[in-house]
């Protein structure tokens, strides 16, 4: 027997699911209700009235009994043999008054103007409505739920009530994003979608009845209420009552899917581009498997740089110091020439993160068959350690499970990242399953935005995590609370591995990471005992010789709970670059060829090539794109080192410090331009659509590569589109063999990795800890926080230039034998000095360990800097928040 | 160094915590401090957010909601005239306008000097002595013109017994 309910819409008999509503019944099997607050994926509201029908259930005596009234089809689940009629004259008549109402107050000149039929999106409106409610006052005219509602309803022309016009002000003063109230429905899906998805509750339905408005509870900014501006409420909004700022007047001509190039989630976007061949508005895709519909501050606002007029435009090579433009022809040539001077060794290429698996395997190969060196990296693949123990343990190195399982995770363990701002929508996941009930544990010295819905915040010594976890196995096993079977039937080494854990007593663990016994034996309980715990890890606060070592903890700790293979969990590494793993896939490394296949001799890593540039042992080198070690430390090292260099070749989009001292710059397409497929932290293969035009000479990187190549003599990279590279990447690499241009919706398509016939456990090693190393000028390790809402602080909100920016006096933690020491009391005013940096603010003495300083600053005033910068691509260059030696001085 | 902004989350705190129900809510913390302090602070939101596990926007859509839930401290007086029908039909409007020009206001809100705090009723429970006014939670019934001027004359003498 079916599981399905059977009922009647409209004389039609349908199924559906047990507990679904009225309405997705009816949408499923392809029949339409009106409606404005519902909205897919939300719980049930109804606030609109809109989606009104007559039903009645079947009694047991076999008659028909209607249900009272007109139930809102969005609220009423379906029954067994229910009959729903959704357009009986009385409905309709009660829909239609129900929208005259709504209508009252929403400015509806555009909504039933007379000419919408004759009158064009690109027309000039001939006055048939008063001057201020003109369709083209609103910014969403042609995009409006309302309006197109109203058609459908085929509503008179006149409406017996008047227009009340509300006068509310506009809230033009955050970042990004306008709200002009007189438009809205107060259909609250904003509300809901910022509460019930992305779990943060930033804006509010305030007052009531004819008042009801959105807002935030103190009613001055989104900046200090907790938003992410990620603009969930932006696009679930069926007005014009919350729009983008930046284009918002701009119609699109042209809605093009793509995925973002900002991180590894590879979330996929519908991009609005308009007449002018710019993309005027960033849409996240509902049916995309990666985000769900989600997007972040990166994604909906971190787009505008394909559109900047600065970009570079023409090929430029160095002739007498100087830099100056020529054609393409002419700049291959003296790039070939010069080339041909370098081989093997004296050679190295560094290729983008952001550049597509087809620019990679063609940058790779390039390097391979015509240089003949294996010295080729990809530019975000600056901590390789952090997933080369997954890769030997469990035979692949991106996620074991997908982003959206980990909402059925019991438990889920973060160590040390960022995740909210660095790889943010694989946070929504996560507290969408804490408000479901599951349980957190976040181990970082920093306070971020997930450590506020933390079962378990663990503040473990600098560099002590893998003993750390080491202790919570130890525990584990003690416990008994290990998956027994999994571990000895599943994975080789285990009694190897056990009996490393000897050297993991609690008390010298506890010592070693500052943590009480009893609490590492807690975390162990609630880890262990779950049914499903799943791991990620960024290892942001890590030092580089502890990575490997942490991760194969951390590997353990998932194979010897059984939480590997298993459907609701799993391990998730964290790391940068919207395509490192696709570049990593297509052998954008110096040990490996495409497909994970080892070379004979590996080149060099990032470090080693910026070191052999100074040395002069790489005499060439070959830069796609200029991140190399941004938001790191070494850049400064690095852009010391190239100097020395005897020929810098550069594929940038934008003028930076690199392409000033390139001796040949070449403009390269950014993402919106290129054509080709990522491959996302869960192994999922996106592609990539080209959404505009380039705006001048600029090209894609394998085709720039593949030219050269010809001219090199080489013809085995002449290729004629990036479909016929992903033809001979899908031959080259195992696991793409099952991917197909035709195929890649929006759900992508998973790679496919062979599974490891057994996992590996490896045996741990108990360290010594050394922290980080530390100098008598700065003595003590920085822990910088931030966090999207502070309840305990009051933030200050001034405005300047009809802009909103913060106010607040910063709260640094401190040990308090520390602040004896330095004689420093509770409440005050301290500075912070950093070798490049400055904070003044309140000493807060409390438990922090000996020889640390932590503050935690507001989200809010990285997105008012992120608003203000002057930079091209201002998202792609957010600094990390990084550990960091200062000292602290009494102001 | 205690100020004046942690006495008021002291006794907030307070009154959540006095609550005697078998379930303390949103609204019942809201009720609780608007009784002790007798109005609905910043930190009152706060307070009750932290307590009932919730964002501050929750609870400020909660408490915005109903029109008895004030955000600013009240004044010192409190003066109310009944708008329910029967005050209606027996002459309130009068007295209204009487009330509203003696405190220099023309709707609901605090007086200028923020001593009096005007608020319609929409009945205070003694029609059969309509119209009525109540000043300081004190009822005065049959009220005429004359009347309210007084009242609202010792009202200015500080006269009224509190």
């Amino acid at each position: 027997m079916s599981d399905k309910v059977n009922l009647t819409i409209d004389g039609v008999e349908v199924q559906a699911e047990p507990g679904s509503m009225i309405i997705q019944a009816a949408m499923d099997n392809g029949m339409y209700i009106p409606y404005l607050c519902y909205y897919p994926g939300m719980k049930p509201y109804g606030a609109c009235r809109m989606c009104v029908v007559k039903a009645e259930s079947p009694t047991p005596d076999g008659t028909y009994r209607a249900l009272p009234g007109s139930p809102a089809s969005c609220t009423t689940p379906v029954s067994e043999g229910m009959r729903v009629e959704t357009n009986s004259e009385d409905t309709v008549g009660l829909r239609k008054g129900i929208m005259e109402l709504l209508i009252s107050e929403h400015p509806h000149g555009c909504l039933n103007c007379h000419r919408i039929d004759l009158c064009g999106p690109t027309d000039v409106c001939l006055r048939h409505v008063s001057v201020n409610d003109r369709c083209v006052t609103c910014p969403k005219n042609e995009r409006c739920e309302l309006k197109d509602t109203v058609r459908y309803m085929e509503m008179e022309l006149t409406t017996p009530l008047t227009y009340n016009n509300r006068h509310l002000p506009l809230e033009v003063k955050d970042p990004f994003w306008d709200m002009d109230m007189n438009l809205c429905i107060v259909c609250s899906r904003c509300v809901r979608a910022c509460d019930e998805v992305r779990g943060d509750s930033a804006i509010t339905l305030k007052d009531r009845s004819g008042r009801s408005i959105i807002g935030t509870a103190a009613g001055t900014s989104l900046l200090e209420s907790g938003c992410e501006f990620c603009g969930a409420c932006i696009d679930v909004c069926p007005t014009g009552a919350i729009v983008e700022r930046e284009y918002k007047w701009d119609k699109a001509v042209e809605q093009v899917s793509t995925t973002c190039p900002h991180c590894p989630v590879g979330c996929q976007l519908d991009l609005d581009v308009n007449k002018r061949n710019k993309v005027v508005r960033s849409i996240p895709n509902r049916q995309a498997e990666a985000n769900m519909g989600m997007a972040c501050f990166k994604g909906k606002f971190g787009l505008d740089f394909v559109n900047k007029k600065n970009k570079l435009k023409k090929p430029m090579i160095r002739r007498n110091s100087d830099l100056e433009e020529v054609t393409w022809p002419e700049a291959l040539d003296f790039l070939s020439e010069k080339l041909s001077g370098y081989t093997s060794d004296d050679y190295a290429l560094i290729s983008s993160s952001k550049g597509t698996n087809e620019d990679n395997y063609t940058a790779q190969k390039f390097v391979r068959r015509v240089m003949k060196s294996n010295n080729i990296n990809v530019s975000s693949n600056s901590r390789p350690k952090l997933v080369s123990a997954l890769q030997s343990s469990i035979g692949d190195d991106s996620a074991t499970n997908t982003i959206w399982n980990l909402l059925n995770s019991e438990v889920i363990l973060l160590v040390s990242a960022n995740i909210t701002e660095e790889q943010n929508v694989a946070s929504v996941p996560i507290k969408q399953a804490i408000a479901k009930g599951a349980k957190l544990i976040v181990i970082d010295q920093r306070e971020t935005e997930l450590t506020r819905y933390a079962t378990k915040w663990i503040r473990p010594l600098v560099n002590s995590e893998s003993n750390l976890i080491g202790g919570m196995l130890r525990s584990i096993l003690d416990q008994s609370l290990e998956d027994h079977d999994f571990a000895t039937e599943h994975c080789e080494g285990y009694d190897e591995f056990r009996n490393s854990l000897w050297n993991f007593d609690l008390v010298k663990v506890s010592a070693e990471t500052g943590i009480p016994q009893e609490e590492i034996v807690e975390l162990a309980q609630l880890f262990g005992k779950s049914e499903s715990s799943s791991i990620l890890y960024g290892l942001e606060t890590v030092s580089e010789e502890h990575v490997d070592r942490t991760v194969k903890s951390l590997v353990d700790l998932a194979l010897v709970t059984g939480n590997i293979g298993n459907k609701s969990s799993g391990i998730y590494p964290l790391y940068g670059g919207a395509n490192q793993q696709g570049s990593k896939d297509m052998g954008c490394v110096p040990d490996f060829l495409p497909g994970h296949r080892p070379v004979d001799a590996a080149g060099l890593n990032l470090d080693e090539i910026s070191n052999a540039c100074s040395s002069g042992k790489v005499k060439a080198l070959h830069l796609i794109g200029d991140e190399l070690f941004h938001n790191n430390p070494d850049r400064e090292e690095f852009l010391e080192n190239i100097k020395s260099l005897e020929l810098l070749i550069v594929h940038e989009s934008f003028e930076s410090d690199i392409t000033k001292m390139a001796d040949v710059v070449l403009p390269s397409a950014v993402f919106a331009e290129k054509k080709g497929t990522y491959t996302n932290m869960e192994g999922r293969v996106h592609r990539l659509r080209a959404a505009i035009g380039p705006a001048g000479d600029e090209d894609e990187d394998w085709r720039i590569l593949s030219q050269l190549a010809g001219r090199l003599g080489s013809n085995e990279l002449s290729y004629s589109s990036s479909d016929e590279i992903l033809t001979e990447i899908t031959g080259e690499v195992e696991s793409y063999k099952n991917i197909r241009v035709e195929k890649l919706g929006t759900a992508g398509q998973m790679r496919k990795i062979e599974p490891q016939k057994d996992y590996l456990l490896s045996p741990l090693e108990f360290t010594q800890n050394e922290g980080i190393e530390v100098n008598e000028q700065y003595p003590l390790i920085f822990a910088p926080g931030r966090v999207l809402f502070d309840a305990d602080r009051d933030a200050g909100i001034v405005t300047e230039n009809d802009q909103n920016s913060i106010t607040r006096t910063e709260v640094i933690e401190m040990n308090s034998g520390d602040a004896e020491q330095a004689g420093i009391s509770e409440g005050d005013a301290v500075k912070i000095l950093g070798e490049n940096f400055e904070l003044i603010g309140n000493a807060h003495l409390n438990g922090l360990h000996s020889g640390m300083v932590a503050t935690t600053t507001l989200f809010g005033s990285l997105i008012e800097s992120l608003n203000k910068s002057t930079e091209p691509d201002p998202m792609s260059k957010i600094e990390n928040l990084r550990l960091c030696k200062v000292r602290v001085e009494k102001v | 160094m205690t100020t004046e902004k942690d006495n008021l989350r002291t006794s907030i705190k307070e009154a959540i915590d006095s609550q005697k129900r078998p379930t303390v809510t949103v609204l019942s913390s809201l009720l609780a401090i608007q009784d002790s302090i007798g109005y609905i602070p910043e930190e009152a939101i706060e307070e009750v957010a932290v307590h009932s596990n919730t964002s501050i926007n929750s609870v400020f859509g909660v408490a915005s909601f109903y029109p008895n839930f004030r955000f600013t401290p009240p004044g010192e007086h409190s003066v109310e005239v009944c708008w329910g029908p029967t005050c209606h039909l027996k002459g309130s409007t009068e007295i209204l306008e009487i009330v509203l020009a003696k405190l220099g206001l023309v709707s609901e809100g605090d007086t200028e000097d923020g001593k009096v705090s005007f608020r319609f009723n929409t009945c205070l429970g003694a029609c059969s002595q309509a119209p009525v006014l109540s000043l300081d939670h004190e009822l005065y019934g049959n009220v005429d013109s004359d009347m309210a001027e007084k009242l609202l004359g010792d009202l200015d003498q500080n006269k009224t017994t509190h």
